[in-house]
Formats: C-alpha cells, structure tokens, sequence
C-alpha cells in the first residue's frame, strides 16, 4: 500500500491565478494533482485549470535539461547544433558571474547608451510567481538594466488596456463586476478561456441566473458559443461599433434619461469647458478648469462646487486661458466654449448605426437593441448595500479582448468602452468595470492607496516627462520606454511594458537620429521564448546569432536558448520556494473577500534532475559579484519576497553579510508575510505553510470599487475628454520633431482628446504594398485565438496536453469557413498554406460554419523547431507570418495579432 | 439509492479540466479518456450553434453493456454504478458493441507519454487494466470511501473526480433516487434531458440545456 501524502502548492502558469492545489506524492513520487478544497475563501472552490494538471508531468518530462550546459560550437544559427555539453553548477555560476564582473568593471552603459546586461522573463507577469528572490539580485545590480527586449509583450497582452486603463482608473486590467452584473458587451474578449477559474465559476454563475453575455468576435470562439447572441463582426472594426453605441445613447436616446448625470457631473470631466484650441478653459489665475455654472450663469473652477448645476451641454461664453503644450498660454476674452459632454455629443453626430453598419458588418437593428439593452441594464439611479455602505449599481460592462486592445485601435476601442462605462456611471462601482490590477502606480499591491490627487482634479499619474528641460532624448533602453511613450513610466514594469518590439526591429534597421540598439553584452532570458512569440521570427533569430553571451534559464531546449551560452537547468513549479500574493482584487477577473499569501514549494525530496532554485541562484550570483549586502538588503525591503523584512511592528531581516539558502529567505518572508497581514497577531514560518500552504485574512469588498476613495478624496475621471493626452502628445510631438524625428509622426496621431474612426483595417490591408505586393492577393484574415490548454507554462513541451487539447476545435489546424473552404475546393483535413506577404505556414484545414468566411484563425503560438514535443505539433503560426514593422505599432508600443493572408491547397 | 449527476451545459466551458482530472485520477494510458467533452457545432455561418457536452459512461439503469458480457464482468452495483471487474473480463469487446454511448475502451499493451514511463506513470499505473474493457466507474474508489456523515456529491473528495475538478460548477453528483438531494433538485428545478432517450436505457447522465 502506497504511503500518500498532499503536499500545498499553487500554479500561476497564467496571469489569472495563483490557483492552489495539492499534489499526491506516493512513496516519495508526485502522482496527481488535486484542488485544493481546503481553502474555502477561494471564490472558485479551490480548483485550478486544466493545465495545472499537466504539473507532474512536467516535473517528470525526460526532455528537460537535466543539468548545467555549456556551448561548444562557437557558430550560432538556426542550422548549428549549438553542441551543449555538461558542466557543474560552479562552472556555470562563475563563468556568468565572469560576464557580469566584466561589465561593472568597464562600465554598465556601452558606447550607444544601452545597458550591457539584458533580461528578459516570462509572459503577461506571470515570471514574478517563479522568480524566486532573482529580482533582489536584480535591484543589487547596482546600475542600469535593460528589461525591454521583447517576448511579444505589446502585441500577446491587452496593452492599450494596460496603459490607459491604469491611467484612467488605476486598470492595469479590467474586469466585470460579474457577481452583480447581468449585461455585457464583449468584443473579442474570450474570458471563458482566459478568465481564469475565478472569472469562469462566475461567468457561469451569472449565465445560470440569466445574466446576459453578447459576444461580438469574428470566429465563435469558446466564450462566444457559451454566449446569449454571437455577432460576426469584422476584424479591426470594433471601434466603429462602439462609437454607434455611443451615438444611440447620446444622440438617439433623451440622453438625460438614460445616462447618469449625477455621475457624469460629479466624478468625470464632463462639465470641463473646452476652448476653441482643444484644451480645457482655465482661470487665468489659478489655472484650473473652468465649468458652466447655470444657477449663477458664469464660469467658474471646477471645485467650485460639487458639480450640481455644472452644465453639460450647450455653449457657453467664458474668458480665460487654455494652456496648450510646453505651458503655451492662450489668453480668450469671452469666447465659445462647450462642455466636454457637447463636445462629444457632437463628435459622435457622424457615428450612426447605418455607417457602423457598412464598416463592421454588424446591423444596425443589432447595434440599436444592443445599445438599447445595455442602458436598459445600467439601471441609473439604482443602489446597493455593500458591507454597510450604499453604493450604485450599475450592473452592466463592455470587455475587450486582446486583439482589440491592442494595436492600431486599441485606443479608440478602450476609450470608446470607458466612456461608455462613465455615461452611465459602470465605472469603478458594483456591476461595473472594476480595475482589479496596478502596474505603474505604487504601491502596487492596494489600489485604493495609489489614488492620489493630480492636476485638474484627477489622480495623479507617473507619466515620463515631454517637458523641454526633463525629456529623455537619448533613450536608455532598447525600447526607448521614457523616451517614446509617456504613459508607461517608469517603474519596475516600465521596460517589460514599453515598445518591445523595437530592439529587435531597430536592431536591423535603426531609424534616423536614433543611436543604433546594440545587443547587450550579457542577455539573461527565462521562461520565456521570444524566438517564438514575437512576429517576424526570423528577423529575431537573426539578431539572437549576434548576442554575444546568452545565459538562459532552461527548462527543455527551445527556439531562444538554441542561441544561449549557458543553459541554466530551471526549477518547475513543483521544485521551488516562493510566497505569493493571492487574493484582494488582482489580474484579470481574480478578486476575492479574502487577500493573503500561498506558498509554491518543493513537493517531493528528492528532485529529479540537477536543478536549482532561483533564489539560490541570486544568491550565489550575488555572492560571487560581491554584492551580498545589497542583495540581502534588497530582500530586507520585500524586493522579490512581496513583503518587508523589516517595518515598524517587526524585524525578521537577513543578515546582510551571509549567503542564506533559499529556504531560510522565504522563511523569513513566511514570518513577514504573516505578522504583516494579522498587524502582529500571527508570525507562522516556512515549516507551517508548508503543511498549510495559504494564509488568509478578510478583504472587505468596498475595496474592489474605486468609487469610493474617489469620493472620499473629491477626485474626477478624466473622461470622456483626452485634454492631458492631447497636450503631452503635443509635447512629445515638439520634442521629438526638435531631434529631427520623424519616423513616430503616425504614432503622435493617436493623442486626440476625442479620437475619430480611422480606417483601422486598410492599416493591415496596405501591409502588401510595403513588401511590393498587392493587397488584393491576400483576400483574408489570419487571426489568433486563446487555447486554455496551451496558453504559457512549457505547455507545449508536454505530451499530455496535446492529448487533452485535441478534444477542443481548433487545435492543430487552422480554421476557415466551411463554404468559403470548399469554394476552394479544399476540404475539412486538407493540407493547405497559410500565405502572408513575407512567408507561409503549411497547416491542416479545420472547417467550421463558426468562422467568417474572410477570416482564418491559428490557435496560439506554435512553430517550435527546437523544442521536444512542441516540434511534432502541426500547429502554424501566425507570429511568422507577420512582419515587425513600425506601421504596425501603435503609440502605446504595441501591435495587434493579425495580418492579411491567403490560403490554398497545399 | 442510485448514484447520478446533472449536468448543466449553460456553465460548461469545454475547458477538457475534467478530461484531465479524471485521466489523471484513474492513471489512464495516452490517447484513453473515460470521459472527455465533446465539442459540437450545428448549423450554418451566421446561425451556428457551438456546445459543450461532457461525455462518458452514463451508468444506464438498464445497461446493455451488462447482459451482453459472456462472463460477468460487466456488472452493475445495486446504487447503479456499472463497472468492470477486471480480473474476470476477458476483453472480447462484446460490451464496448453494445454501448451507444461509446464509454468503454481496451488498451492491449503498456504505453507511456514519451516512450519510458516517468516516475509518476511507474508509480500511479494499474497493471491489471491491459487487455480489460475499461470505462468509468463514477470514481467509486472516491465514492466509497465516504465516512459516515459525509455526502459523495456534496463532500468533493468523496466525489467524482471530473464534478469536483469543475471550474464552471457546471456537473453535479449525488443520489437520483433521495428527492431531497442536489441533483434531484436540480431536476425538478430545470427538466434535464438525457441522451438516446429513445433507446430506454434510462441513464444516469441529466442535461440541463436551457
């Protein structure tokens, strides 16, 4: 009889967890995975996805590197074997170390201006989950650090969402309030795929009490079939959909009726004045925003007063300045001014139904009785009891997934969205839009503190400065980040946020004025494989051969580290220490009534293969570079551990001069983690969350809603009218234009206080001309698609999960309209290509009536030609097919997943 | 008593968690699923139809899957869970023909996900399900297990492995013939349907469909 034992764990192979589990070891042997049923504070019963299951495989797969490798064959490339052979931990750690030596000795910074070391971790911020205490060696570093070398970060995540929803509502991601909800709008966005288990359960609880879910997507993918109506819309036109919403509400409807005007009074910059140059009407004296007040009949500041009998329509005659970009003062003496909500009310007078009609091919009838629904659902006016507290409840929320976040667009869609959410006051309150996520803003782990008053009434937020005396012309990343794009920052996400793709564009052809991206001396890369998740795969390999020295992090081989010096054998998931945040309101749909921390641990003795924990190998690093005290005292601050060590009730800091193995770090970390969230109560250790795996304490549910602390602290949206983007795009426009540049002019377009349509999909159609094509030859769309099965984690090294991914369409194939397949004669199983204007992908035809007939979809991100397993796939990539270009990439940085392509028998 | 579930197919996402859960609770060779979720799409672009429908053995009141068996291994217990008894089949397939459900499969020889087994495979497979009709057994080596005071269908260990892995709480176990349990009250509450009605089977398998 085999001796069981369930050892605590959790997964967060994707953004949406951790999810907590169990593992079943048997006489010493990892058998199964389990959920965890213990943790009843989890809001999906304690269960985890489907690839959480895949863990025990993966800790047992034979095709992992099983011990420390060095490159013998000098010569890199596609073609050369790169001759790995065995060497020992120390040989590894010192002739990294070695590297890095090197480089704080000559100087961090090479002679164009980039950092020497690079790194580059994981996707959609699921590394820090297995990072251990590496980003404490990373902060010991001492100088600057290049984390911009891009995986696909800006074209594989919902940036424009990211960027601007952190900027408007402290939402570095979005979420329904599905547990009061009962209406949503979806465009695109696949949430019973990449929900997470939280997000699922409760789309599914909602969908059992009759709440309402309309899925406008040009496939029907899984959300879309569990969906109440599945509207087939064009690529790319979302946008011009959402602004017909807006015009039904604003222009079709009595719109004092059915928006909330309270709302749009109080807590948005509706009322703000506009002058005639497109910024706000401001006291000459005190600079601030000018409102209508129509009790008193004059201009006045927009504190004075709470917003009741501020005016909201019509023109009004005010005197005052407009402060352009650069502190431009344009003085007006009794001149027209509109509130922000006529100005938008006539921007939306060309955005009918019937126009959206013949861009999206969607009805209008469908377009109006969406519209119609939707204000139906807000229900303005309506409350509820929250912990005590009467709040609004507005139970409605349009999402958007990734391809329409994303990109050309992006903006006007989340814009679009937000205001939507704002007209009817579903922003930030129950039933709503909830941001569950901040990224840019500290502290990043409570929301509700990061809302701080800003200029104009509204939060303040860590933009890069456009100034004259503060902008960075020469940028000191690869990706130019506090250069390029004022919204990202500059904080610990900042690089992993910014254009990324633009070291390995500029790598091949560096714009004019701009100082050549070199390769960093040193690259350090892990779970992650940017050979195949960034487009253009071939213009990255080529550079990759050029990299001097690559250190990888390696769980099997793969397409990036074919092209490492060093592979570095990775622990998994079940075979390292680390404590994690879960609970209170984080990525995706994941908000609880509970916040605390989960540890991950080793859940057997004796580990397979020779690997090694992160955090040891940030510390061994650290002590052969001589910067122990620093890396100990990075740690003591909660670098990497999420926690303090030290703060004013406790004092369970490292000492700084020893090298502490991983298990006495994150013990402390435990004691921290603990005495932190009790306020002193409870101190438990590393032995007791090893047999408990999770600590929880109650998280008040008034914290999912920022409504509140914007109350409480008399701050406003800055919604629905874009006066800061107008003006520091204005400024990035002088500064930039001071320098000569040029080649960023389409990307300054995108700073529009109110954002016209553009003709987002020509964008992609005009790609043939560019390589000496012609657009009519490629007739179709290729699109991706989320698969729950395969998305992150070295799924696609796993035999298991091809199994079990076969019984969800889509997979292995690409996917077409049946009749428009057959009209080509090709039939379901045919082998066909997949033909773009700068490759082609041989795949197997999957037919399906769920497809529009001018599109064609690829499941995830394949291709692999390294990778055990992964290499066997027949599963075509669009990442191939889809060139890295600059007038693909949006001002955010980031660019969408699609492209035009044809297909044809094979 | 009579052991079933209620199935609501509203809630299922065709995620396949259950496929893999149940695979890796009963320690299922490559390519052997006792249950997995069928992936369905009806009709013509733009009037389509996609759903979700977890498949496997419906534990039918009246199996045909029992009479046809030359030697008795097919058998059903008296709460109506319809297994096989390993040691006596014989693997003649007789009973994979009778079921239209397509719920039993035989696995002749030893496979492993990457050609040797892993530790784990070594560790979890069960010699004596080769050359055996193998199907679902409503997990009733979980079932069974239930302590006094404790509810197979409410209790998740005590409950099929693919209900309590469910990320949409879209399955449901517990006893069709106590009228005052989960799944009963879920069938007076929505008239489940169940699947070949026609063929008088009665399964234990309910669909909540609408």
């Amino acid at each position: 009889m085999a001796v069981a034992r369930k050892v605590p764990t959790y997964c967060y192979q994707c953004v949406a967890g951790p999810d907590l589990l169990n593992v079943v070891v048997e006489d010493g042997v990892a058998v199964k995975v389990e959920p965890n049923f213990g943790v009843k504070e989890h809001p999906a019963g304690g269960r985890p996805c489907v690839r959480a299951y895949s863990l025990v495989q993966k800790l047992y797969n034979p095709n992992r590197v099983k011990t420390p490798m060095k490159r013998t064959n000098p010569r890199k490339g596609k073609d050369q074997d790169p001759g790995w052979v065995p060497i020992s931990w120390d040989e590894a750690l010192d002739t990294l170390a070695g590297k890095l030596r090197a480089i704080r000795e000559a100087g961090f910074v090479d002679e164009n201006g980039y950092p020497k070391l690079a790194v580059t971790f994981g996707a959609g911020g699921t590394a820090p989950a297995y990072l251990g205490g590496f980003p404490a060696f990373m902060s010991a570093w001492g100088g600057p650090l290049d984390q911009g070398i891009g995986s696909g970060q800006g074209m594989k995540c919902v940036h424009s969402e990211h960027l601007y929803g952190e900027f408007w509502h402290r939402a570095f991601t979005v979420a329904p309030d599905m547990p009061h909800n009962t209406y949503v709008l979806s465009f695109g966005n696949n949430g019973d795929v990449s929900g997470g288990v939280i997000g699922i359960w409760r789309h599914a609880e909602a969908r059992g009490r009759g709440a309402t879910w309309i899925q406008f997507e040009p496939h029907m993918s899984v959300t879309a079939a569990t969906a109440a109506e599945w509207v087939p819309i064009r690529p790319k036109t979302d946008a011009a959909v959402l602004y017909a919403i807006m015009h039904v509400t604003l222009r079709e409807h009595e719109w004092r009726r059915v928006c909330d005007v309270d709302f749009l009074s109080r807590m948005t910059n509706a009322p703000y004045l506009v002058g005639p140059n497109g910024y706000y009407m401001r006291d000459p004296s005190s600079k601030k925003p000018l409102v209508w007040d129509e009790k008193r009949g004059m201009a006045v500041p927009f504190d004075e007063g709470d917003g009741d009998g501020f005016a909201l329509d019509g023109e009004h005659p005010v005197s005052g300045i407009e402060v352009g970009p650069d502190e431009e003062i344009i003085t007006h003496d009794r001149v027209a001014a509109r509130p922000s909500l006529q100005l938008l009310h006539d921007f939306l007078a060309p955005y009918t139904p019937e126009w959206a009609q013949t861009i999206a091919d969607v009805p209008a009838e469908t377009i109006r009785r969406v519209a119609r629904d939707f204000l139906a659902h807000a229900r303005v006016g309506a409350t509820v009891d929250v912990e005590g507290v009467t709040l609004p409840l507005r139970p409605v929320a349009i999402l958007l997934g990734k391809s329409i976040n994303n990109g050309w667009g992006g903006y006007e869609c989340c814009w679009a969205r937000t205001v939507m959410a704002a007209l009817v006051g579903a922003l930030e309150v129950p039933g709503g839009i909830l941001g569950t996520t901040i990224r840019l803003n500290r502290p990043s782990s409570n929301r509700m503190e990061s809302v701080r008053p800003g200029p104009d009434g509204f939060m303040a937020q860590p933009l890069n400065p456009t100034s004259k005396d503060k902008w960075q012309a020469r940028p000191t990343s690869r990706s130019a980040h506090k250069t390029l794009v004022p919204l990202v920052s500059d904080g610990s996400w900042s690089g992993a946020l910014s254009p990324a793709q633009l070291p390995w564009l500029f790598m091949e052809d560096a714009p004019s004025k701009w100082p050549e991206p070199t390769p960093p001396e040193v690259w350090i890369v892990g779970r992650s494989n940017p050979a195949i998740s960034n487009w253009d795969t071939d213009l990255v390999i080529s550079k990759l051969k050029k990299f001097p020295f690559v250190a990888a992090f390696a769980y099997t081989q793969d397409e990036t580290n074919w092209f490492a010096d060093v592979l570095l054998p990775d622990a998994t998931d079940l075979e390292a220490y680390q404590l994690f945040r879960v609970g209170a309101t984080k990525y995706v749909e994941s908000y609880w009534d509970h916040q605390g921390v989960a540890l991950r641990q080793p859940v057997i003795d004796e580990l397979p293969y020779d690997t090694r924990d992160l955090t040891d190998v940030g510390t061994e690093l650290a002590r052969r570079l001589g910067l122990l005290e620093r890396y100990n005292e990075a740690l003591n601050r909660g670098v990497a551990l999420g926690v303090p060590l030290r703060a004013g009730e406790y004092d369970v800091s490292l000492e700084p001069a020893k090298a502490h193995t991983s298990s006495e770090i994150w013990d402390r970390a435990c004691r921290a983690a603990t005495l932190s969230l009790s306020n002193g109560r409870d101190e438990h250790d590393l032995a007791w969350f090893q047999q408990h795996g999770t600590y929880l304490v109650p998280f008040s549910r008034l914290n999912w809603y920022l409504h509140p602390e914007m109350v409480k602290k008399g701050l406003r949206y800055e919604l629905p009218y874009q006066e800061q983007l107008k003006r520091i795009g204005g400024e990035l426009k002088n500064r930039l234009h001071e320098q000569d540049i040029r080649w960023w002019d389409t990307q300054l377009e995108e700073y529009q206080a109110l954002p016209p349509w553009k003709d987002f999909p020509r964008i992609w159609e005009k790609v043939a001309e560019r390589f000496g094509k012609k657009p009519d030859d490629y007739g179709l769309w290729l699109l991706t698609s989320r698969s729950m099965q395969y998305s992150w984690g070295s799924q696609a090294s796993l035999p298991l999960m091809a199994d079990i991914a076969r019984h969800v369409r889509g997979h292995f194939g690409v996917m077409l309209n049946n009749t428009y397949a057959k009209s080509l004669g090709i039939a379901d199983g045919d082998e066909i290509w997949v033909e773009s204007p700068i490759g082609k992908q041989k795949g197997t035809a999957i037919l399906r009536a769920g497809c529009r007939p001018d599109v064609t979809v690829a499941i995830g991100q394949f291709g692999h030609w390294a990778t055990p397993v992964a290499s066997d796939l027949d599963m075509p990539n669009l990442n191939m097919l889809e060139p890295m270009d600059l007038s693909l990439i949006d001002a955010t940085g980031s660019g969408s997943d699609l492209i035009r392509v044809k297909v044809y028998k094979a | 008593m009579r052991w079933g579930m209620v199935i609501d197919l509203r809630k299922c996402v065709g995620c396949q968690t259950c496929t893999v859960a149940c695979h890796e609770e009963n320690a299922l060779p490559p390519g052997i699923f006792w249950r997995h979720v069928v992936d369905v799409e009806v009709g013509e672009y733009p009037d389509v139809r996609r759903t979700f429908l977890p498949m496997g053995c419906q534990h039918c009141a009246e199996p045909p899957c029992v009479p046809v068996c030359p030697t008795g291994a097919s058998q059903q217990r008296k709460d109506g869970i319809v297994f096989v008894q390993y040691d006596m089949c014989i693997g003649c397939g007789y009973c994979a023909i009778a079921c239209p459900y397509r719920a039993r499969h035989m696995v002749q020889d030893h496979t492993w996900y990457f050609g040797e087994a892993t530790p784990s495979e070594k560790q979890a497979h069960e010699p004596e399900r080769y050359g055996v009709m193998t199907k679902c057994t409503f997990c009733k080596h979980r079932v069974d297990k239930a302590p006094a005071g404790a509810t197979p269908g409410v209790d998740p260990e005590y409950t099929p492995v693919c209900v309590s892995s469910c990320i949409a709480n879209a399955m449901h176990f517990g006893d069709l013939d106590d009228p005052q349990s989960n799944v009963s009250t879920l069938r007076d509450q929505h008239q489940p349907g169940v699947l070949l009605e026609e063929l008088g089977l009665k399964p234990s398998l309910f669909y909540i469909t609408e």
